[in-house]
């Protein structure tokens, strides 16, 4: 547990209250998260501080900002704070944000970078896509209403990386079985940890939350590779192409090796499943036969 | 309403005079924990006293090593709220 | 124990603390006895959803008076326990910080005046100067002089009850509903191909379908939980296409196999050159148009609904003309042979292989075809062409009235099917599909309704947009708008409806939970007991009628709009409103008032009030006009409506709707309700009782579209002809104005829940990327929106869900910030007088 020292009293607003305070309950906070019954009011639940855009990695952030505030003022939404002498996870007068409050907004001139004095923040940062402030991460599919069937994706349409940060995956819903999942993928090659997301959550409690990427990230064995990526990247199989294979099949029936497996035509001679080149049967006979006239 | 809760960790020899050192704070409610120390607290905003401000007195309190919030709830009121039925003009 | 929410609170808050310290506290403490407690003692029971025409069903779970839980109805057919984000938060609506609680009344030195502050008033005192207004305007111009403005939102027995207080009470027929803005082009095209409203086909038809066609329909954010059962068929059926157009990229070409972004207003070549393939190749269901249609033409060149002193209408030849002539098949094939494929891709700027592919799905006998529209179709100066000639390629193919072949008309609003259009809110309607202007119709209202002969009105009333025209105009001098909120939604704010509001002679009295748009420039505001603080009955897209009890009380002294109709109609005595020949008719109505002549007629209120409804299950139920009045209001009301479609002597028949107590039971029936049984499609033998009623001869599994005296079906050709107003070289750009998933209409409720107005705070302007680098804007930047009739500042989206082709920009109406309808105009359908909100010319410049 989190131990803190005796501070004088001081007259402090209720938000800075809540900092304090739940800033030191964080340990133990994340403990009861695990048993479901921690449960509190998202407004004043701070997640992660999250560095503005462009900035080095933690540690040699530290070291080169020299806590002029400089980004602080030049942010036309306000979202970017001083870490003060209270916030002792967090080096005195370096900037961040939190994204449930103040997310980044994506400003594409950056000027909260233009004028910063050292290397801190990257002003060869020129397109604001390529920030990487954080990761957004779903952590809790049992909460996000989406992955619940209902039609929420909020998450999805705030993303300013549309279609690319955030991407719907469409799945049967097979509880209700006739409606869809509409779940929200987010991707870290396209992920800016703007937190435009996160405070957009409609829940009382995020469930879409954005941390720094050390905390976020898996990593891969650095042995492994993904074979269909290494042979889109090489062109083609990295090894001898397969052979053209043949297959015992019966008349009517075909077997696409790489795409669909077997293929059965329906009577009518109409692939099951593939869109008709026209909608007539090549048989003029099917045409003038035609089961629709008449049909109830 | 605003309701809180903590966890107040109290020097195991002076636990019962912060018990009551709590109780005598409007809004406190002491729920447990004596015999570990970890005295589970509610706060709850009184007739003119935030929460907030409570939650501050709370620490000042001899004996009291800290106090860490775990639980905070606050929200338009039910059972006030309804009962606006009139404006001033 | 009864536990508070307070202590309930508490209780959770501690033990999330013991928790955490490893603490065991006593089991009274703990939280799950709370909580289990907590959650005993809510009562659960049905709603319909507050907003869209999907109609979910949702359960209410009230404790202490107060909505503390909500849920998808799991046993819902339409929703099985799912919600959309709008449907999360339905409690909320009720608990905005601002609710009115009071009648709120313009006042100077204590008397009402026009240019006086608000100031709150008794019910008394504001039915007092209401009335007042009201008779000194029939006095002095008679009954077109006064009106009311309602709602596909208003529940079935508020429409009815509205409905006989205007036509039947104040023998004005100025009463039209907010569905004249959403659906009313949909009912046109109805009644001209069918001879009867609302859909064939029903909600089964998205597991049914092969092939999908979106129609100016953003459904993935206007019908949610519809496009989520479209999807699962789109994921689950092999060989399932959608194809989706629209005149910018919407949410819904996400799925799209086949999505078109089509220049606006060329729909109607589009749907012509279907037809037109479907003829050439020869495709078309030979037995089906012989037996089943009569082929038509109706007038063109008929102006824009504008008024009449505009330059286009003195142009237009055939000004909102529209009787169908007839012609042969071989006409209407010539009719439609102009619209080539090289033609129409030109005209429409969709590639030649999207629309082939598009006029295959329809042609191709074996796939199964719906088609769903909404107000891309119906807000359109063609709108009733436009529907039409979707039916038309629906008809020629023979794909209608059966299970997975269906054109459907989705409506906006929770009860625009319901209440505006099945009650007959409209200005030219009487229930059940009766008009005004028939004799017989308007004697048969009499006879229910127990009027003289002679009480209604021949003459169809001014609908929505002809009545801000007379407002402004100083015509009308009485409005009373309820449950929608017009001044925001109505076209040309600054020039039409702003005006028509504030004129000093005019006296407007608005009815909403909210201070609205529309309630700041009233002058008179009524609170309004909404949603569940009243028993309500809904009628949805499909013909399902969903019924719910009163949940909770209304705030302060908020009434219900029914409750508010027949109070109101308490002070007027009839011989204040009717001549005396037609008082002498009826002689025993003498020295009575309009709500006792037609609410306590006998037969409204025939039902007795015990102080409480109950339900099966022994729960017990406020109903606050029951209590008010004396007898139950909705049940007397509602039956009597049912003399209008379920009784055998009703002129229309096929809207059967089944007894009261049946819906207070079932999660929403569908209509024609025949023998306590559902009908799923209409006009086909075997799913639809009426056909063999209608006529005997009709083979099993045949249809038989009997709203029509023949039994067929209007194939009505229509040509392309430009919209009122294009992009020019002063105003450059198209307007598109719609809505967006988490906001309802105007936002008066939506924008209420913090969750939603955080998620989509602001309307922006949506843009293509390279349209805003000409203009030096980018993403966020404040651009400024003008038109020829005013303009507004939004902040640009480039980047965002809706991603327009350059030459078209897409602003969203929900925002009492920045009114987008103070850009566009009131060009309007002139067959269904429904405005064209789709489409109108901007310039965008950097605000």
């Amino acid at each position: 547990m989190t131990t803190q020292t005796d501070r004088p009293p001081r007259d402090a607003g209720r938000r800075q209250f809540l900092v304090d305070t739940l800033r030191s309950a964080c340990g133990v906070g994340l403990f009861g998260l695990g048993l479901g019954l921690f449960s509190g009011r998202a407004s004043s639940l701070p997640a992660m501080r999250l560095r503005p855009p462009g900035a080095l990695p933690e540690g040699e952030f530290e070291a080169a900002c020299i806590r002029c505030g400089l980004c602080v003022r030049d942010c036309p939404y306000d979202i970017l704070h001083l870490a003060d002498v209270a916030d002792q996870d967090l080096a005195t007068g370096t900037p961040y944000f939190i994204a449930r409050t103040d997310p980044c907004q994506m400003c594409e001139d950056i000027p909260c970078i233009q004028h910063c004095p050292t290397p801190a923040l990257d002003r060869g940062l020129d397109d604001i896509n390529e920030s990487r402030m954080g990761l957004a991460v779903l952590v809790d599919q049992e909460t996000c209403i989406a992955y619940l069937g209902l039609r929420c994706e909020v998450c999805f349409n705030i993303c300013p990386i549309r279609g690319e940060a955030i991407t719907l995956e469409y799945r049967h819903n097979p509880r209700s079985g006739k409606h869809a999942l509409f779940l929200p993928i987010v991707h870290s090659d396209a992920c800016t940890g703007c937190g435009l997301c996160e405070h957009a959550c409609i829940l009382d409690e995020a469930a879409i939350k954005v941390f720094p990427l050390k905390l976020a990230k898996g990593e891969l064995g650095k042995h492994y590779r993904l074979g269909w990526k290494e042979k889109a990247k090489h062109g083609g199989a990295l090894v001898t192409p397969d052979v053209e294979h043949h297959y015992n099949l019966p008349k009517g029936v075909e077997y696409d090796l790489q795409g669909k497996g077997l293929i059965i035509e329906d009577q009518a001679g109409k692939a099951k499943g593939g869109v008709p080149e026209t909608p007539f049967s090549s048989n003029p006979l099917d045409t003038l036969n035609n089961s629709s006239l008449g049909r109830p | 309403m605003e309701i809180c809760s903590l966890v107040v960790n109290a020097r195991p020899e002076r636990v019962a005079e912060v018990v009551s050192g709590l109780e005598a704070l409007p809004g406190v409610e002491v729920h447990g924990g004596q015999a570990e120390g970890k005295l589970i607290v509610t706060v709850e905003d009184a007739p003119e006293v935030a929460a907030a401000d409570t939650v501050h007195k709370v620490q000042d309190i001899e004996g009291v090593i800290n106090a860490v919030l775990i639980y905070h709830y606050g929200e338009g009121d039910s059972e006030e709220e309804g009962n606006r039925e009139s404006y001033s003009t | 124990m009864k536990v508070t929410r307070r202590e309930f609170v508490k209780t959770q808050a501690a033990v999330a603390a013991a928790t955490v310290a490893g603490v065991t506290l006593p089991a009274s403490k703990t939280a799950l006895a709370a909580d289990d407690e907590w959650e005993k003692g809510i009562r659960w029971d049905k709603a319909a959803c507050r907003y869209c025409g999907t109609g979910c069903s949702v359960l209410v779970g009230v404790r202490d008076g107060r909505v503390v839980a909500s849920q998808g109805d799991p046993d819902a057919p339409v929703n099985k326990g799912l919600n959309c984000i709008k449907g999360y938060f339905l409690p909320k609506i009720l608990y905005g910080k601002d609710r009115l609680t009071q009648p709120l009344l313009r006042k100077k030195d204590g008397k009402y005046a026009k240019d006086g502050k608000f100031e709150p008033v008794s019910w008394d005192e504001a039915f007092d100067v209401m009335a007042d207004q009201w008779k000194q305007a029939l006095k002095k111009k008679g009954p077109t002089a006064v009106g009311m403005f309602g709602s596909g939102q208003w529940t079935l027995w508020e429409g009815y009850a509205a409905s006989k207080f205007i036509k039947g009470g104040l023998r004005s027929n100025n009463l039209d509903p907010n569905a004249r803005h959403c659906m009313a082009s949909a009912v046109g095209a109805f009644m001209r191909g069918f001879g009867a409203d609302e859909p064939m086909g029903c909600y089964d038809d998205l597991e049914m379908a092969d092939t999908f066609v979106l129609w100016g329909s953003n459904m993935a954010e206007m019908h949610p939980i519809l496009w989520s059962r479209l999807t699962d068929t789109r994921l689950t059926k092999p060989g399932c296409e959608v194809h989706v157009l629209s005149t910018y990229k919407h949410r819904c070409f996400e799925l799209a196999d086949n999505g078109m972004v089509f220049v606006p207003q060329t729909d109607l070549a589009i749907l012509n050159y279907i037809a037109n393939y479907i003829i050439q190749h020869k495709a078309y269901n030979k037995e089906f148009i012989e037996k089943h249609v009569n082929f038509t033409k109706t007038p063109t060149d008929i102006g824009y609904g504008l008024r009449p002193e505009d330059p286009r209408e003195k142009k237009a030849k055939n000004r909102a003309k529209g009787k169908l002539t007839k012609i042969s098949f071989e006409e209407y094939a010539k009719s439609v042979e102009p619209y080539t494929l090289d033609y129409v891709a030109k005209l429409s700027g969709v590639s030649k292989h999207k629309l082939e592919r598009l006029a295959k799905a329809y042609a191709d006998p074996k796939r199964k075809v719906s088609s769903y529209w909404t107000m891309g179709f119906n807000q359109h100066t063609r709108g009733v062409w436009v529907n039409g000639l979707l039916y038309n390629v629906h008809l020629l193919m023979g794909k209608i009235s059966e299970p997975g072949n269906s054109p459907f008309s989705l409506t906006g609003q929770p009860s625009a099917c319901g209440t505006a259009r099945e009650v007959g809110t409209f200005a030219h309607r009487l229930p059940s599909d009766l008009v005004v202007k028939k004799k017989a119709h308007r004697d048969y209202a009499e006879k229910v309704w127990k009027l003289p002969e002679g009480t209604i009105n021949p003459k169809p009333g001014f609908h929505a947009v002809l009545m801000m025209r007379k407002l402004h105009d100083g015509v009308m001098n009485c409005y009373w708008q309820m449950c929608n909120n017009n001044l925001q939604a109505a076209a040309n704010l600054n020039n039409e409806s702003y005006p028509g509001f504030r004129r000093p002679e005019n006296f407007i009295t608005v009815s909403d939970p909210y201070p609205t748009v529309s309630a700041q420039a009233a002058d008179l505001i009524l609170p309004t007991a909404m949603w569940i603080e009243k028993e309500g009955a809904y009628g949805n897209a499909e013909r399902r009628t969903q019924f719910w009890r009163e949940q909770v009380k209304g705030p302060g002294e908020s009434r219900s709009d029914l409750w508010q109709i027949l109070e109101f109609a308490k002070r007027f005595k009839v011989e204040e409103v009717w001549p005396a020949d037609l008082l002498a008719k009826k002689p025993e109505y003498q020295g009575k008032t309009l709500y006792d002549i037609l609410f306590e007629n006998g037969q409204v209120n025939r039902f007795p009030f015990e102080g409480k409804i109950m339900d099966e299950r022994g729960n017990a139920y406020d109903n606050h006009e029951s209590a008010h009045f004396g007898y139950y209001v909705q049940k007397g009301l509602f039956e009597e409506y049912r003399l209008f479609n379920a009784a055998p002597e009703a002129p229309k028949k096929g809207h059967d709707l089944a007894p009261f107590d049946m819906y207070h039971k079932a999660r929403g029936l569908r209509w024609p309700v025949v023998d306590g049984k559902e009908t799923l499609w209409r006009y086909r033998e075997g799913y639809d009782p009426y056909v063999k009623v209608k006529n005997p001869q009709v083979a099993a599994g045949d249809v038989y579209f009997y709203g029509k005296k023949d039994g067929r079906a209007n194939i009505i050709t229509a040509p392309y002809e430009p919209p009122a107003e294009s992009p020019d070289h002063e105003f450059d750009l198209w307007l598109c104005t719609g809505r967006v998933l988490e906001h309802w209409h105007s936002g008066s409720m939506t924008r209420r829940v913090p969750e939603l107005f955080r998620a989509v705070p602001y309307a922006p302007v949506f843009m293509n990327r390279k349209d805003a680098r000409k203009r030096r804007l980018r993403n966020g930047s404040l651009a400024k929106i003008q038109s020829r009739r005013g303009e507004i500042i939004c902040r640009v989206e480039t980047r965002g869900r809706n991603r327009p082709p350059e030459g078209l920009v897409f602003i969203p109406w929900f925002d009492a910030g920045r009114l987008v309808n103070k850009l566009t105009l009131d060009a309007t359908d002139p067959l269904s007088k429904e405005t064209d909100y789709k489409k109108c010319a901007v310039r965008i410049t950097k605000a």
